[in-house]
């Protein structure tokens, strides 16, 4: 199929094509026009409406030429943004097209070229907005539960600390299932790998919180998460954990690698030394030259902490760690070429686990950059798999409070002030001030007074030269009321730090309950359509591993033994 | 009002703004130098309006080599800084009474270019925003010498009393057009004799940690409940 955008380049008329690259050029800051014209005509530019009318109807001859795939798959590669709603994938897109030199809305994140499609109900047993560890749950057992629960049903009350109660009520998983199979499985997250979303698929708890051995209440039997995941016994264990989360794995005498801090361990287990040593063919790293070390072919059993908590937002990664960490996509591609060594198949889940922090910060450029890094982690992990026995599906748990409004021109800057179609200067409100086309409707970028940034616009980090710390992201623990807005201006907006303003002040943004979408391509894709429960992901991915026939068949049997 | 909040007030909202990046990592032999002091504090507000009431908060200060830690005169609420053996520096908020630590991952302290400069955090001040007040007078505090140090801006005069051994500010007065607020020393001894020791670092390990980045997920915890809704309510 011919690129519309691209077309115009080919257009029969010169005097076409000049006017809509000078229009494409006027929109562009004179810093990317040299290097738009040395790029010469590989630019996009617009479509003419012939252009738009081909690329139309060829869309729908694809379409009519998209076979469902009834194969079973041989794997599955679950891709999750934490909190990567529908808005966010559209911001995301447009700053990614941006970034490109587009105009950025006729860009595509890898996974919006998928060809299936369902959007997703994502409350859960008892919340109309749900949290990661209900909603990743739905996702990874086919059963809703409450909130804060792990891989556990509604029957458990929330911090239930026996074992035993936990152990009853336990939801398996398909990474659990996978595994009874003898696929190879694998966990990928730039969140803690204990945290709710990793954590469903690997462990079972009443209370998201309980990640390490000290998070525990006194007396309670059920196990840590950190301690689930290396514990882990099915068929020799989980085969690939990358992701932060460090100080959980290691005991409180000993310290963290790389910043020295004291591990948080009161059972003084070693969970890193123990991976390996459990584990055949099992490695631990902690940097990313160690990563890099990693031969796929001789390491059967890989656990990567790369941070003490979380890794580093995608922004930051680089300039940053110091360490050095990998970036999701080169983890994704890292556990890939691990798991494919298994002729059986594998399970693989990757969460762009940071989006969600970035929302709850407020801070619209790190959850887009994080959404750009995980569209280039589900680019990878299309190129080394073939879709006629690789399920891809890429969902989010639950959305954000994060709008795109106004009526901003096309390519106008995504993270910019509005500016109207034609328009020379940015829009003005009721109160004659510019405001931006990104916000959150609650959150911390409130611009009253915060008892830690003074009132006006809010920024990511702390004041220069202040003598305590900020925290990451703005943390208020309260607020003054403000006083009509403050007056934006571009480069303030368009900077990284730059906290989107919000009409509800809180301590933290929240998620948002409105459907999210499910994108899928593989053997049973075409099973994902129209609006579904959250906990139907499972049942497709059940389906198209042949795990759903075997309990059909066991049902069938057991009906028949009781008869 | 905090120690830290005060002093973001006085200093961090525009009096001074600066930022010595880096400075951290060079400053540990400064730090193993200095000595080992617990001092107790008192911060005033009072507003030149005769309609508003003064506030008077108190606070303790500590300070070892690698370890720096203060506490609300009720001992319920505190900050902790420390060195680590790798030179990185861990922050955690301290809610004694919830037996509960916040920690700021060092991981996260580039990403928010938070300047923390080990010297402005032993001693309040650093030696560039000292250097940016004259020397009026030199006297002497709790039996100690002091330099007494005055700067002005168009908003805002300051005034500093100095203790020169011991690094430490005897006072901080700022006054602008609404308000004066002042920090006042009212207690100083070595760490070893002090009345009040600052919370043990082991029992500390023991109190329930939370990232701060996980309070937007920790909506119905509620201790995430308690700090985001109630904690220095303006209102
Ligand atoms: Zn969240």
């Amino acid at each position: 199929m011919r690129n519309p955008i691209t077309d115009v380049f080919f257009s029969d008329s010169q005097a076409y094509k000049e006017k809509h690259i000078m229009q494409l050029l006027k929109k562009l800051s004179v810093i990317t026009v040299s290097s738009t014209l040395a790029a010469c005509f590989v630019q996009a530019a617009e479509p003419t409406p012939e252009n738009w009318f081909n690329a139309g109807h060829q869309a729908v001859i694809d379409a009519m030429h998209l076979n469902p795939n009834e194969r079973h798959a041989k794997n599955v590669i679950l891709f999750i943004g934490d909190g990567m709603g529908i808005s966010t994938i559209t911001a995301s897109r447009i700053y990614d097209g941006q970034q490109k030199g587009g105009l950025g809305e006729e860009n595509s994140l890898s996974f919006e070229k998928l060809p299936y499609l369902a959007l997703s109900k994502t409350y859960s047993v008892d919340q109309q907005t749900p949290d990661s560890a209900p909603t990743m749950t739905a996702i990874v057992t086919g059963v809703k539960t409450i909130g804060d629960s792990v891989s556990v049903n509604q029957f458990v009350v929330h911090s239930e600390p026996s074992a035993n109660l936990v152990n009853a009520n336990k939801l398996t998983t398909i990474l659990e299932q996978a595994k009874e199979h003898d696929l190879s499985v694998g966990v990928v997250s730039t969140a803690r790998i204990t945290h709710a979303t990793p954590a469903a698929t690997y462990a079972h708890t009443a209370n998201r919180d309980w990640e390490g051995d000290s998070d525990l209440p006194a007396g309670a039997t059920v196990a840590d998460i950190a301690a689930q995941l290396v514990d882990f016994n099915i068929n020799g264990g989980i085969d690939v954990a990358l992701g932060g989360g460090r100080t959980r794995f290691i005991p409180k005498t000993a310290t963290d690698p790389e910043y020295g801090v004291a591990g948080k361990r009161k059972d003084g287990r070693d969970l890193t030394a123990e991976w390996v040593n459990k584990h055949s063919n099992a490695q631990y790293v902690w940097n990313k030259a160690q990563f890099d070390a990693i031969d796929p072919n001789t390491t059967d059993h890989l656990l990567g902490l790369f941070e003490p908590s979380h890794v580093h937002y995608e922004a930051d990664r680089v300039a940053h760690d110091k360490a050095g960490e990998p970036s999701l996509t080169e983890m994704t591609t890292k556990a890939i070429d691990i798991l494919k060594k298994n002729s059986n198949g594998y399970f693989l889940m990757v969460e762009g686990g940071r989006i969600d922090h970035a929302h709850h910060s407020g801070n619209a450029y790190r959850a887009l950059t994080d959404t750009q890094q995980l569209s280039a982690a589900v680019q990878a992990a299309m190129e080394k798999t073939n879709s006629e026995d690789t399920l891809i599906i890429v969902t989010a748990d639950h959305s954000h409070v994060f709008t795109i409004g106004g009526y901003p021109q096309r390519g106008n800057p995504i993270l910019g002030l509005t500016q109207g179609v034609g328009a020379t200067e940015p829009d003005l409100d009721m109160l004659g001030l510019p405001y931006t086309t990104l916000n959150y409707a609650n959150g911390t970028g409130y611009t009253g007074n915060s008892n830690l940034q003074p009132a006006g616009s809010k920024s990511f980090k702390s004041a220069a030269g202040a003598w305590t710390s900020g925290s990451e992201g703005h943390n208020p623990a309260s607020f003054l009321s403000a006083v009509g807005r403050p007056l934006l201006n571009n480069a303030l907006v368009q900077s990284p730090d730059y906290l989107q303003e919000v009409v509800i002040p809180l301590g933290a943004e929240t998620h948002a309950a409105e459907d999210v979408a499910i994108f899928a391509r593989g053997p049973k894709a075409h099973l994902f359509h129209g609006v579904m429960e959250q906990n139907v992901i499972y049942h497709v991915m059940a389906e198209a591993l042949g795990f759903a026939e075997q309990h059909d068949a066991e049902e069938h049997d057991e009906a028949h033994e009781g008869n | 009002m905090k120690i830290s909040g005060f002093l973001k007030l006085v200093f961090g909202l525009g009096f001074f703004c600066f930022s010595i990046p880096g400075l951290a990592d060079s400053t540990s032999n400064i730090d193993q130098q200095w000595t080992e002091i617990a001092c107790r504090y008192e911060i005033e507000v009072i507003p030149h309006a005769k309609s508003k009431a003064s506030s008077n908060n108190a606070w303790f200060f500590w300070r070892k080599p690698g370890m720096i830690q203060t506490q609300d005169a009720d001992g319920r609420y505190g900050e902790i800084w420390e060195r680590t053996s790798n030179g990185s520096i861990q922050y955690r908020k301290l809610y004694h009474a919830d037996r509960t630590a916040v920690e700021y991952m060092p991981a996260d302290m580039p990403t928010n270019n938070i300047s923390f400069d080990w010297i402005k955090l032993s001693s309040m001040l650093n030696q560039q925003e000292l250097n940016a007040l004259n020397i009026v007078k030199k006297t002497q505090v709790f039996g100690r010498s002091a330099e007494l140090r005055k700067g002005k801006t168009d908003n805002q005069t300051i005034e500093v009393l100095w203790l020169t051994a011991d690094n430490l500010p005897a006072s901080i007065v700022k006054k602008d057009k609404t308000s004066s607020v002042e920090l006042r020393l009212v207690e100083i001894a070595p760490l070893s004799a002090a009345r009040k020791k600052p919370a043990d670092v082991e029992e500390i390990a023991n109190y329930r940690h939370i990232d701060a980045v996980d309070f937007g997920d920790m909506e119905n915890d509620p201790f995430v409940k308690k700090v985001m809704n109630a904690e220095e309510h303006h209102h």
